[in-house]
Protein backbone atom coordinates (compact mmCIF):
# COMPACT_ATOMS: atom_id res chain seq x y z
CA UNK A 1 0.00 0.00 0.00
CA UNK A 2 1.33 3.09 -0.92
CA UNK A 3 1.43 5.93 2.00
CA UNK A 4 -0.91 8.27 -0.15
CA UNK A 5 -3.69 5.34 -0.17
CA UNK A 6 -3.38 5.40 3.72
CA UNK A 7 -3.60 8.43 4.12
CA UNK A 8 -6.88 8.54 2.10
CA UNK A 9 -7.94 5.82 4.63
CA UNK A 10 -7.24 7.23 7.41
CA UNK A 11 -8.91 10.64 6.52
CA UNK A 12 -12.15 9.00 5.25
CA UNK A 13 -15.36 9.09 8.06
CA UNK A 14 -12.70 10.84 10.53
CA UNK A 15 -13.92 11.16 14.20
CA UNK A 16 -13.96 14.44 16.18
CA UNK A 17 -11.16 13.84 19.20
CA UNK A 18 -11.31 15.47 22.49
CA UNK A 19 -8.65 17.53 22.94
CA UNK A 20 -6.24 15.98 26.20
CA UNK A 21 -6.09 18.60 29.00
CA UNK A 22 -2.77 20.41 29.55
CA UNK A 23 -0.07 18.67 32.05
CA UNK A 24 -1.11 21.40 34.96
CA UNK A 25 -4.91 20.69 34.21
CA UNK A 26 -4.10 17.02 34.00
CA UNK A 27 -2.02 17.00 37.60
CA UNK A 28 -4.80 18.96 38.81
CA UNK A 29 -6.84 15.97 37.98
CA UNK A 30 -4.46 13.83 39.89
CA UNK A 31 -3.56 15.61 43.01
CA UNK A 32 -8.04 15.12 43.00
CA UNK A 33 -7.59 11.87 42.53
CA UNK A 34 -5.29 11.20 45.17
CA UNK A 35 -6.77 13.55 47.67
CA UNK A 36 -9.68 11.30 47.18
CA UNK A 37 -8.02 8.58 48.11
CA UNK A 38 -5.75 9.78 51.18
CA UNK A 39 -9.55 10.98 52.49
CA UNK A 40 -10.67 7.66 52.14
CA UNK A 41 -7.79 6.40 54.00
CA UNK A 42 -7.95 8.82 56.71
CA UNK A 43 -11.96 8.43 56.98
CA UNK A 44 -11.21 4.36 57.61
CA UNK A 45 -7.72 4.74 59.95
CA UNK A 46 -8.35 7.73 61.60
CA UNK A 47 -5.90 10.26 62.05
CA UNK A 48 -2.69 9.25 63.77
CA UNK A 49 -3.66 10.14 68.15
CA UNK A 50 -0.12 12.03 67.80
CA UNK A 51 -0.91 14.12 64.80
CA UNK A 52 -0.57 18.09 65.95
CA UNK A 53 2.55 17.60 68.30
CA UNK A 54 4.44 15.75 65.63
CA UNK A 55 3.39 18.57 63.20
CA UNK A 56 4.76 20.76 65.31
CA UNK A 57 8.10 19.82 64.59
CA UNK A 58 9.92 21.17 62.34
CA UNK A 59 11.60 17.95 60.91
CA UNK A 60 8.53 15.92 60.58
CA UNK A 61 6.57 18.96 58.56
CA UNK A 62 9.50 19.22 56.20
CA UNK A 63 9.32 15.62 55.42
CA UNK A 64 5.63 15.95 54.63
CA UNK A 65 6.54 18.88 52.09
CA UNK A 66 9.43 16.93 50.63
CA UNK A 67 7.19 14.15 50.30
CA UNK A 68 4.34 16.66 48.95
CA UNK A 69 7.08 18.04 46.04
CA UNK A 70 8.56 14.62 44.81
CA UNK A 71 4.63 13.82 44.18
CA UNK A 72 3.54 16.92 42.36
CA UNK A 73 7.22 17.17 40.20
CA UNK A 74 7.04 13.37 39.41
CA UNK A 75 3.15 13.56 38.28
CA UNK A 76 3.85 16.98 36.50
CA UNK A 77 6.55 15.37 34.92
CA UNK A 78 4.87 12.02 33.12
CA UNK A 79 2.05 14.18 32.21
CA UNK A 80 4.51 15.98 30.04
CA UNK A 81 7.21 13.59 29.48
CA UNK A 82 3.48 11.42 27.81
CA UNK A 83 3.37 14.44 25.34
CA UNK A 84 4.99 13.74 21.52
CA UNK A 85 6.44 17.21 21.73
CA UNK A 86 7.99 17.75 24.95
CA UNK A 87 11.40 17.84 26.12
CA UNK A 88 12.77 14.40 27.76
CA UNK A 89 14.47 16.15 30.04
CA UNK A 90 11.08 17.21 32.05
CA UNK A 91 11.47 13.30 33.66
CA UNK A 92 14.48 15.40 36.01
CA UNK A 93 12.25 17.34 37.41
CA UNK A 94 11.43 15.61 40.51
CA UNK A 95 15.44 15.16 41.27
CA UNK A 96 15.67 17.94 43.16
CA UNK A 97 12.60 17.41 45.69
CA UNK A 98 13.48 13.20 45.64
CA UNK A 99 17.26 14.80 47.19
CA UNK A 100 15.30 16.87 49.25
CA UNK A 101 13.42 14.28 50.67
CA UNK A 102 15.87 12.10 51.36
CA UNK A 103 18.32 14.70 53.03
CA UNK A 104 15.46 15.40 55.51
CA UNK A 105 15.13 12.03 56.48
CA UNK A 106 18.78 11.84 56.93
CA UNK A 107 18.73 15.15 58.83
CA UNK A 108 16.32 13.39 60.76
CA UNK A 109 18.07 10.23 61.22
CA UNK A 110 21.50 12.37 62.48
CA UNK A 111 19.22 14.64 65.04
CA UNK A 112 17.26 10.93 66.25
CA UNK A 113 21.31 9.93 66.66
CA UNK A 114 22.68 13.05 68.64
CA UNK A 115 19.27 12.81 71.04
CA UNK A 116 18.76 9.39 71.58
CA UNK A 117 22.54 7.57 70.59
CA UNK A 118 22.79 4.72 68.44
CA UNK A 119 19.80 3.36 70.11
CA UNK A 120 18.05 5.80 66.95
CA UNK A 121 19.40 3.64 64.69
CA UNK A 122 17.77 0.38 65.54
CA UNK A 123 15.67 -1.04 62.94
CA UNK A 124 12.74 -3.20 62.82
CA UNK A 125 10.54 -4.63 60.61
CA UNK A 126 7.20 -2.38 59.51
CA UNK A 127 5.13 -4.40 57.31
CA UNK A 128 2.62 -1.84 57.94
CA UNK A 129 4.41 0.68 56.09
CA UNK A 130 5.11 -1.40 53.05
CA UNK A 131 2.18 -2.85 53.19
CA UNK A 132 0.35 0.44 52.97
CA UNK A 133 2.21 2.37 50.51
CA UNK A 134 2.49 -0.39 47.93
CA UNK A 135 -1.51 -1.44 48.66
CA UNK A 136 -2.28 2.16 48.05
CA UNK A 137 0.73 3.12 45.37
CA UNK A 138 -0.25 0.51 43.23
CA UNK A 139 -3.86 0.89 42.70
CA UNK A 140 -2.78 4.67 42.34
CA UNK A 141 -0.11 3.88 40.18
CA UNK A 142 -2.70 2.31 37.63
CA UNK A 143 -4.79 5.06 37.83
CA UNK A 144 -2.09 7.23 36.72
CA UNK A 145 -0.78 4.68 33.98
CA UNK A 146 -4.43 5.20 32.84
CA UNK A 147 -4.25 9.19 32.32
CA UNK A 148 -1.15 9.39 30.42
CA UNK A 149 -1.93 5.73 28.70
CA UNK A 150 -1.50 7.85 25.14
CA UNK A 151 2.37 7.17 26.46
CA UNK A 152 1.70 3.35 24.90
CA UNK A 153 3.34 4.31 21.37
CA UNK A 154 5.81 7.22 22.83
CA UNK A 155 7.65 6.83 25.70
CA UNK A 156 5.80 4.44 28.35
CA UNK A 157 8.57 3.07 30.74
CA UNK A 158 9.45 6.84 32.59
CA UNK A 159 6.07 7.79 32.11
CA UNK A 160 5.12 4.64 34.08
CA UNK A 161 7.89 5.41 36.02
CA UNK A 162 7.28 8.65 37.29
CA UNK A 163 3.80 8.19 37.34
CA UNK A 164 4.67 5.13 39.81
CA UNK A 165 7.26 7.74 41.96
CA UNK A 166 4.31 10.11 42.40
CA UNK A 167 1.90 7.63 43.03
CA UNK A 168 3.93 6.05 46.29
CA UNK A 169 4.81 9.74 46.98
CA UNK A 170 1.35 10.56 47.42
CA UNK A 171 1.23 7.30 49.17
CA UNK A 172 4.03 8.07 51.43
CA UNK A 173 1.99 11.52 52.59
CA UNK A 174 -1.03 9.57 53.46
CA UNK A 175 0.73 7.05 55.50
CA UNK A 176 2.67 9.72 56.88
CA UNK A 177 -0.92 11.28 58.34
CA UNK A 178 -2.02 8.05 60.09
CA UNK A 179 0.22 5.96 60.92
CA UNK A 180 3.12 6.67 63.78
CA UNK A 181 6.60 5.93 62.89
CA UNK A 182 8.72 8.51 64.74
CA UNK A 183 11.75 6.89 64.40
CA UNK A 184 13.47 8.56 61.16
CA UNK A 185 15.91 5.95 60.42
CA UNK A 186 12.81 3.98 59.84
CA UNK A 187 10.88 6.38 57.92
CA UNK A 188 13.97 6.16 55.53
CA UNK A 189 14.56 2.71 55.27
CA UNK A 190 10.49 1.69 54.59
CA UNK A 191 8.82 4.40 53.20
CA UNK A 192 12.39 4.48 50.89
CA UNK A 193 11.38 1.03 49.91
CA UNK A 194 7.90 1.03 49.48
CA UNK A 195 8.62 4.04 46.65
CA UNK A 196 11.13 2.18 45.19
CA UNK A 197 9.16 -1.18 44.81
CA UNK A 198 5.98 1.10 43.59
CA UNK A 199 8.24 3.22 40.98
CA UNK A 200 9.71 -0.29 39.66
CA UNK A 201 6.28 -2.04 39.49
CA UNK A 202 4.88 0.84 37.71
CA UNK A 203 8.35 0.87 35.22
CA UNK A 204 7.76 -2.98 34.35
CA UNK A 205 3.88 -3.33 34.04
CA UNK A 206 2.98 0.68 33.01
CA UNK A 207 3.78 0.00 29.26
CA UNK A 208 1.49 -3.14 29.40
CA UNK A 209 -1.03 -1.30 31.12
CA UNK A 210 -0.91 1.56 28.83
CA UNK A 211 -0.79 -0.95 26.11
CA UNK A 212 -4.07 -2.27 27.08
CA UNK A 213 -5.86 0.51 27.57
CA UNK A 214 -7.98 2.13 24.74
CA UNK A 215 -7.16 4.99 23.43
CA UNK A 216 -9.01 8.10 24.28
CA UNK B 1 9.08 35.82 1.03
CA UNK B 2 12.40 34.53 2.91
CA UNK B 3 12.48 30.85 3.76
CA UNK B 4 11.86 31.57 7.01
CA UNK B 5 8.45 33.06 6.78
CA UNK B 6 7.71 30.50 4.56
CA UNK B 7 8.16 28.18 7.31
CA UNK B 8 6.33 30.14 9.74
CA UNK B 9 3.47 30.54 7.41
CA UNK B 10 3.50 26.76 6.69
CA UNK B 11 3.84 25.58 10.46
CA UNK B 12 0.77 28.03 11.24
CA UNK B 13 -1.07 26.38 8.48
CA UNK B 14 -0.21 23.04 9.70
CA UNK B 15 -1.45 23.99 13.06
CA UNK B 16 -4.80 25.26 11.49
CA UNK B 17 -5.05 21.95 9.87
CA UNK B 18 -4.53 19.64 12.78
CA UNK B 19 -6.78 21.66 14.75
CA UNK B 20 -9.51 21.26 12.34
CA UNK B 21 -8.46 17.65 12.29
CA UNK B 22 -8.95 16.99 15.79
CA UNK B 23 -12.77 18.78 15.06
CA UNK B 24 -13.46 16.09 12.67
CA UNK B 25 -12.64 17.78 9.69
CA UNK B 26 -11.75 15.28 6.74
CA UNK B 27 -10.33 17.18 4.22
CA UNK B 28 -8.60 19.12 6.90
CA UNK B 29 -6.83 15.92 7.65
CA UNK B 30 -6.21 14.69 4.69
CA UNK B 31 -4.71 17.78 3.04
CA UNK B 32 -2.51 18.14 6.05
CA UNK B 33 -1.02 14.29 6.06
CA UNK B 34 -0.64 14.43 2.25
CA UNK B 35 1.69 17.61 2.81
CA UNK B 36 3.44 16.01 5.54
CA UNK B 37 4.56 13.26 3.99
CA UNK B 38 7.84 14.62 2.10
CA UNK B 39 8.91 15.73 5.56
CA UNK B 40 8.35 12.49 7.10
CA UNK B 41 10.07 10.59 4.34
CA UNK B 42 13.00 13.60 4.91
CA UNK B 43 13.05 12.44 8.66
CA UNK B 44 12.80 8.57 8.40
CA UNK B 45 15.36 8.20 5.54
CA UNK B 46 18.02 10.20 8.14
CA UNK B 47 17.57 6.63 10.13
CA UNK B 48 16.81 4.18 7.79
CA UNK B 49 18.49 3.68 3.86
CA UNK B 50 16.39 1.05 2.62
CA UNK B 51 12.94 3.00 0.62
CA UNK B 52 10.92 0.18 1.43
CA UNK B 53 12.16 0.71 5.17
CA UNK B 54 11.42 4.53 4.87
CA UNK B 55 7.94 3.77 3.33
CA UNK B 56 6.86 1.24 5.85
CA UNK B 57 8.35 3.90 8.94
CA UNK B 58 6.35 6.73 7.36
CA UNK B 59 3.16 4.30 7.56
CA UNK B 60 3.74 3.27 11.05
CA UNK B 61 3.70 7.30 11.79
CA UNK B 62 1.09 8.06 9.92
CA UNK B 63 -0.68 5.13 12.40
CA UNK B 64 0.59 6.45 15.41
CA UNK B 65 -0.55 9.86 14.81
CA UNK B 66 -3.53 9.14 14.02
CA UNK B 67 -3.97 7.55 17.49
CA UNK B 68 -2.50 9.95 19.36
CA UNK B 69 -3.60 12.76 17.54
CA UNK B 70 -5.80 14.05 20.65
CA UNK B 71 -2.79 14.98 22.32
CA UNK B 72 -1.61 18.16 19.88
CA UNK B 73 -2.29 21.10 21.40
CA UNK B 74 -3.15 23.65 18.84
CA UNK B 75 -1.34 26.47 20.17
CA UNK B 76 1.84 25.20 20.34
CA UNK B 77 3.80 24.71 16.77
CA UNK B 78 2.80 21.04 14.64
CA UNK B 79 6.18 20.50 13.06
CA UNK B 80 8.22 19.26 16.49
CA UNK B 81 5.02 16.91 17.21
CA UNK B 82 5.44 15.38 14.28
CA UNK B 83 8.66 15.42 13.80
CA UNK B 84 9.21 13.26 17.79
CA UNK B 85 6.72 10.82 16.49
CA UNK B 86 8.33 10.44 12.94
CA UNK B 87 11.50 9.79 14.93
CA UNK B 88 10.62 7.50 17.49
CA UNK B 89 9.29 4.83 14.74
CA UNK B 90 11.95 5.44 12.42
CA UNK B 91 13.53 4.15 15.09
CA UNK B 92 11.95 1.32 15.79
CA UNK B 93 11.93 0.37 12.49
CA UNK B 94 16.02 0.60 12.42
CA UNK B 95 15.51 -1.85 15.37
CA UNK B 96 13.68 -4.28 13.62
CA UNK B 97 16.03 -4.22 10.70
CA UNK B 98 18.87 -4.51 12.63
CA UNK B 99 17.33 -7.76 14.23
CA UNK B 100 16.41 -8.92 11.01
CA UNK B 101 19.36 -8.53 9.34
CA UNK B 102 21.13 -10.24 12.58
CA UNK B 103 18.49 -13.04 12.11
CA UNK B 104 19.17 -13.53 8.56
CA UNK B 105 23.29 -13.41 8.88
CA UNK B 106 21.99 -16.84 11.02
CA UNK B 107 20.36 -17.98 8.35
CA UNK B 108 22.67 -17.68 6.06
CA UNK B 109 25.54 -19.24 8.14
CA UNK B 110 23.20 -22.40 8.00
CA UNK B 111 22.51 -22.97 4.67
CA UNK B 112 24.89 -25.98 4.37
CA UNK B 113 22.38 -27.58 6.67
CA UNK B 114 19.76 -29.68 5.00
CA UNK B 115 19.69 -30.37 1.15
CA UNK B 116 20.81 -27.47 -0.18
CA UNK B 117 18.99 -25.34 1.88
CA UNK B 118 15.63 -26.94 0.89
CA UNK B 119 13.28 -25.72 3.64
CA UNK B 120 14.70 -22.72 3.99
CA UNK B 121 14.45 -21.95 0.17
CA UNK B 122 10.85 -23.19 0.71
CA UNK B 123 9.61 -20.44 3.37
CA UNK B 124 11.07 -18.01 1.56
CA UNK B 125 9.89 -18.29 -1.85
CA UNK B 126 9.82 -16.15 -4.31
CA UNK B 127 5.62 -16.44 -4.72
CA UNK B 128 4.95 -16.25 -0.88
CA UNK B 129 6.99 -13.42 -0.19
CA UNK B 130 4.97 -11.44 -3.30
CA UNK B 131 2.11 -12.50 -2.23
CA UNK B 132 2.89 -10.95 1.26
CA UNK B 133 4.23 -7.60 -1.21
CA UNK B 134 1.00 -7.69 -2.17
CA UNK B 135 -1.10 -7.55 1.12
CA UNK B 136 -2.16 -4.32 2.48
CA UNK B 137 -0.23 -2.38 4.77
CA UNK B 138 -1.64 -3.05 7.71
CA UNK B 139 -2.04 -6.41 7.46
CA UNK B 140 1.17 -7.09 6.62
CA UNK B 141 2.68 -5.02 9.64
CA UNK B 142 0.34 -7.36 11.09
CA UNK B 143 1.38 -10.89 9.82
CA UNK B 144 5.09 -9.16 9.72
CA UNK B 145 4.92 -8.56 13.66
CA UNK B 146 3.02 -11.21 14.95
CA UNK B 147 3.56 -14.37 12.98
CA UNK B 148 6.83 -13.81 11.17
CA UNK B 149 8.79 -11.89 14.02
CA UNK B 150 6.32 -13.98 16.33
CA UNK B 151 6.02 -10.86 19.09
CA UNK B 152 2.90 -10.37 21.30
CA UNK B 153 -0.09 -8.75 20.80
CA UNK B 154 1.11 -5.81 23.21
CA UNK B 155 4.40 -5.60 22.06
CA UNK B 156 3.22 -5.88 18.17
CA UNK B 157 0.31 -3.24 19.04
CA UNK B 158 2.96 -0.89 20.61
CA UNK B 159 5.58 -1.25 17.53
CA UNK B 160 2.93 -0.32 14.63
CA UNK B 161 0.74 2.03 16.89
CA UNK B 162 -2.06 -0.61 15.61
CA UNK B 163 -4.70 -1.82 18.43
CA UNK B 164 -4.65 -5.05 20.00
CA UNK B 165 -8.37 -5.71 17.97
CA UNK B 166 -7.29 -4.07 14.41
CA UNK B 167 -4.08 -6.74 14.79
CA UNK B 168 -5.91 -9.50 15.30
CA UNK B 169 -8.04 -8.88 12.43
CA UNK B 170 -5.73 -7.66 10.23
CA UNK B 171 -3.63 -10.65 10.92
CA UNK B 172 -6.42 -13.00 10.50
CA UNK B 173 -6.87 -11.42 6.83
CA UNK B 174 -3.71 -11.41 5.81
CA UNK B 175 -3.71 -15.33 6.75
CA UNK B 176 -7.02 -15.62 4.88
CA UNK B 177 -5.36 -13.47 1.84
CA UNK B 178 -2.58 -16.21 1.94
CA UNK B 179 -4.38 -19.14 1.86
CA UNK B 180 -6.54 -18.55 -0.67
CA UNK B 181 -3.61 -17.10 -2.50
CA UNK B 182 -2.24 -20.85 -2.75
CA UNK B 183 -5.26 -22.60 -2.30
CA UNK B 184 -5.27 -23.84 0.88
CA UNK B 185 -8.74 -22.80 1.97
CA UNK B 186 -10.96 -25.49 2.84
Amino acid sequence: MRSEDLVSQLSRGLAPVRRLPSPLAMLGLWCLICGAVIGAALLISGLRSDFAAWLMDGFDLYHLVMAALVALTSGYAAFQVALPDRDQRWALLPIPAVIGWLVTMGWGCLADLARLGPEALNITVSYACLVFIIGLGVPMTAGIVRLTRHAALLRPTPVAALGGLSAAAFASIGLTLVHELNAAVMVLVWHGIAVMVVTAIGALTGPLLMQRAPTA
Amino acid sequence: MSASEERTTRDARWSALMAAAQDGNARAYDTLLCECLPLLRAICRQRLRNTAEVEDAVQDTLLTLHRVRHTYDPARPFRPWLAAIAERRALDRGRVVARGLARNTGLEAADHVGVDGEAEGRVMSADLRSAVAELPAAQRTALQLTKIEALSLAEASARSGMSMGALKVATHRAVATLRRRFGMES
